[in-house]
């Protein structure tokens, strides 16, 4: 009995060590890396160690500090967008007496489903100055002049957020959406019977039987936006620079490419900002569970 | 039998024919940007090499400016070496950043090129503890192209353009809008090459010449960016843009009246169909700054030539049979694209002081070689993208009448962070 427990024991480890050997080269080997890299300081290649230099330099970097009041930025307002509008949908989308409801849902899900890069590019010929969208706004008579999306530091943040805000919320909105199914509909109606509005449905029902779907949509979309990159690399991007303008929509990911492959090099200082990033994340995610914990 | 053995003959003999094809032929890979100028230089230089050597096959990669060079330093910093090309340019700005910080990854050509035949300025920016590394490319002496028709029209000739300063340059800016209806020049916000060439236009850089920050107490500095800052108030001077494409289709497609920039240019403008309706001034001058004249650089780049680069043999004699001898190419590309060399010998050449009839029969060439005599000579050190992020993340709220001091110390500071 005991040797083919250790039998079957060897048998598991040698199906799942391919698996764990490949992880550990190209998950756990880097990370531990960059950790080390973070102690590093020195132009190019040029290594030499520096203890807690990066660390110190960090705390007095204007532009470290204007990324990360940047990406707080979009994460304080454009979460909390999406997560809202994801909800929305969600609600409405699952009436059964909506119709087309199968075409509806498949339109907001497909932004989702574009590459990060297309859709950027996409969205910086539209919000061009001369694009459609300035077009369709001056027909309509919405605005008299047309409004420089990437041009002006308020506007390129607004074009941002609009655009991340367009590519998640349909991903939201499929979690919300697989959670309602889940929630017995004979509760709703048990409400209806005793007379409870819509309104108060929505709020005393819905939205706590979705809190775990809810917490975990946070902290995921927490963590896409703390490492925000693509967008900001491609739609306010001028001359193959992103961030534009004024680095009005630098955020972290984006200094962290710049420190290591547009600037002089600093791959240690650089390391040592992707691990703000991972203690960011950490402690955000570590906040939403204490705050959606049950009381 | 005797068949199956003529054919495993004839079987060997063709492997060995195909090895030895491969042997002779040689394949070089040139990555550059701006296919209509350095690509185009490089392409008429190819036709020349392989006349003579037509068992070598160079291919061109064209890329914008901005991705080569973060491919090119993404690739370095991994280490492999796999799909770098032979030979790669490099813009004078980030010669240095590219050869301190990656010490080994291009090849020495001080035993294999006559520097002397070179610009001077353009042999030290390549060089690192005694080795050069570049064959210098081309000059970016910087001019006031401007489409005379236009500027005729609302009542400037020739000398009116000529020993102004960048207010008066604005002021004509206002009367050409309210003439022609267009505005004189297009600008890209994000670009920081005006400062670049206020800069240097008056012997001044970001950087003294020991690396250090070179902003706050720096006279110049605060002059650039209060002209240029000047100019970006005045919203009939310009049409905003954003990005490369942008930048020189406006003036490209008639939508502004002219562009002040590197010699470099030229190609582009050529590119059109404007015959006669362009010309070229000086750039104008800093007001109030001791030094300061009309003649600056923007730009600027030379070849390299990758250590680890498979025919890394042949790309050094492919540079020194074309690049660094022949005359006459360097006349054709001069004419062609506006390609103003380091090359000296070049300088003597016919072409260079011809009159152009596109710019209206003016001697555009001769004018720019005075011009490139005059440009004072300054350090780039190696943080101009640094420095040029630091100068841009500032001009919007000088646009809005933010304080020039304050924003002069908040440069200063990132700068002074970044550099160390």
């Amino acid at each position: 009995m005991q040797t083919l427990t250790r039998r079957e024991n060897l048998t598991g480890w040698a199906f799942t060590a391919p698996a764990l050997a490949l992880l550990g080269l190209f998950m756990i080997y880097p990370i531990l890396w960059s950790l080390y890299m973070s102690f590093m300081t020195g132009k190019g290649m040029n290594f030499k160690f520096g203890g807690f230099a990066n660390v110190e330099r960090l705390t007095k970097d204007p532009i470290f500090l204007h990324a990360l009041g940047n990406t707080l930025t979009f994460l304080a307002i454009q979460v909390p967008i999406m997560i809202i509008l994801a909800l929305v949908f969600a609600v409405a989308l699952n009436n059964p007496r909506l119709r087309g409801r199968a075409v509806l849902r498949t339109a907001i899900f497909l932004p989702c489903v574009t590459s990060l890069v297309v859709y950027s590019v996409l969205f910086k010929s539209m919000f061009a100055e001369d694009g459609v969208v300035n077009d369709a706004l001056l027909f309509l008579h919405i605005i008299s002049d047309p409004i420089p999306w990437m041009n002006d530091p308020f506007w390129a943040k607004v074009l941002i957020i609009l655009a991340i805000t367009w590519r998640w919320t349909g991903y939201n909105m499929v979690f919300y959406l697989a959670a309602l199914q889940n929630i017995d509909p004979s509760i709703y109606e048990a409400a209806r019977i005793d007379g409870v509005p819509a309104r108060a449905r929505f709020f005393k029902i819905t939205i706590p039987m979705l809190r775990h779907v809810i917490l975990f949509t946070t902290v995921l979309s927490t963590i896409g936006t703390l490492q925000l990159f693509d967008e900001v690399n491609n739609i306010t991007a001028s001359q193959g620079q992103g961030g534009r303008p004024a680095d009005a929509t630098l955020t972290l990911s984006l200094y962290i490419y710049n420190l290591t492959f547009r600037f002089m090099p600093s791959f240690g200082y650089a390391a040592t900002i992707s691990w703000v990033i991972v203690i960011l994340v950490g402690l955000l995610s570590w906040a939403q569970f204490r705050l959606a914990r049950e009381k | 039998m005797k068949m199956t053995a003529f054919k495993g003959v004839l079987a060997v003999a063709g492997i060995q024919l195909i090895t030895a094809t491969m042997a002779l032929a040689t394949d070089i890979t040139v990555w550059c940007w701006a296919p209509e100028f350095n690509g185009a230089a490089m392409n008429e230089a190819i036709a020349r090499y392989t006349a003579a050597n037509p068992d070598t096959k160079i291919t061109v990669v064209d890329f914008a400016k901005g991705d080569l060079e973060t491919k090119l330093q993404t690739q370095l910093a991994s280490g492999t070496t796999e799909g770098l090309p032979d030979i790669v340019l490099i813009e004078d700005y980030g010669a240095q950043k590219y050869l301190l910080s990656f010490p080994g990854a291009f090849e020495p050509l001080t035993d294999k090129i006559d520097y002397s035949q070179f610009a001077k300025y353009k042999v030290e920016l390549a060089t690192v503890e005694g080795q050069t590394y570049s064959l210098p490319f081309d000059s970016g002496v910087t001019g006031l192209f401007y489409r005379s028709d236009l500027l005729e029209q609302a009542g400037y000739k020739a000398d009116a353009l000529k020993d102004i300063t960048w207010e008066e340059l604005s002021a004509i800016g206002d009367k050409v809008k309210e003439v022609t209806g267009k505005p004189l020049l297009s600008v890209d916000m994000n670009d920081a090459g005006a400062i670049r060439i206020m800069l240097q236009s008056a012997g001044s850089w970001y950087f003294n010449a020991d690396g250090t920050a070179n902003i706050k107490d720096n006279p110049v500095f605060k002059a650039a960016l209060t002209s240029w800052v000047g100019m970006l108030k005045n919203q009939n001077l310009y049409k905003s843009v954003s990005g490369w494409g942008d930048y020189t289709g406006a003036f490209n497609n008639g939508d502004v009246a002219g562009v002040f920039t590197g010699v470099w240019m030229t190609g582009g403008i050529k590119g059109n169909n404007m015959s006669g309706k362009w010309a070229v001034a000086p750039i104008p001058k800093l007001a109030g700054v001791e030094g300061a004249g009309h003649a600056s650089n923007l730009g600027g780049s030379s070849w390299y030539v990758l250590s680890s680069a498979p025919s890394k043999d042949a790309a050094i004699d492919f540079l020194q049979k074309v690049w660094a001898s022949d005359v006459d190419f360097y006349q054709k590309i001069l004419v062609g694209q506006g390609a103003f060399a380091a090359y000296l010998p070049a300088r003597d050449g016919e072409a260079y002081s011809a009159a152009d009839a596109y710019f209206g029969g003016q001697s555009v060439w001769k004018d720019f070689s005075d011009w490139q005599a005059a440009i004072p000579g300054v350090n780039y050190g190696i943080f101009t993208n640094e420095a040029d992020a630091a100068v841009t993340a500032q001009l919007p709220g000088l646009i809005d009448g933010g304080d020039i001091d304050a924003a002069i110390e908040a440069i200063d500071a990132q700068i002074a962070q970044q550099i160390q």
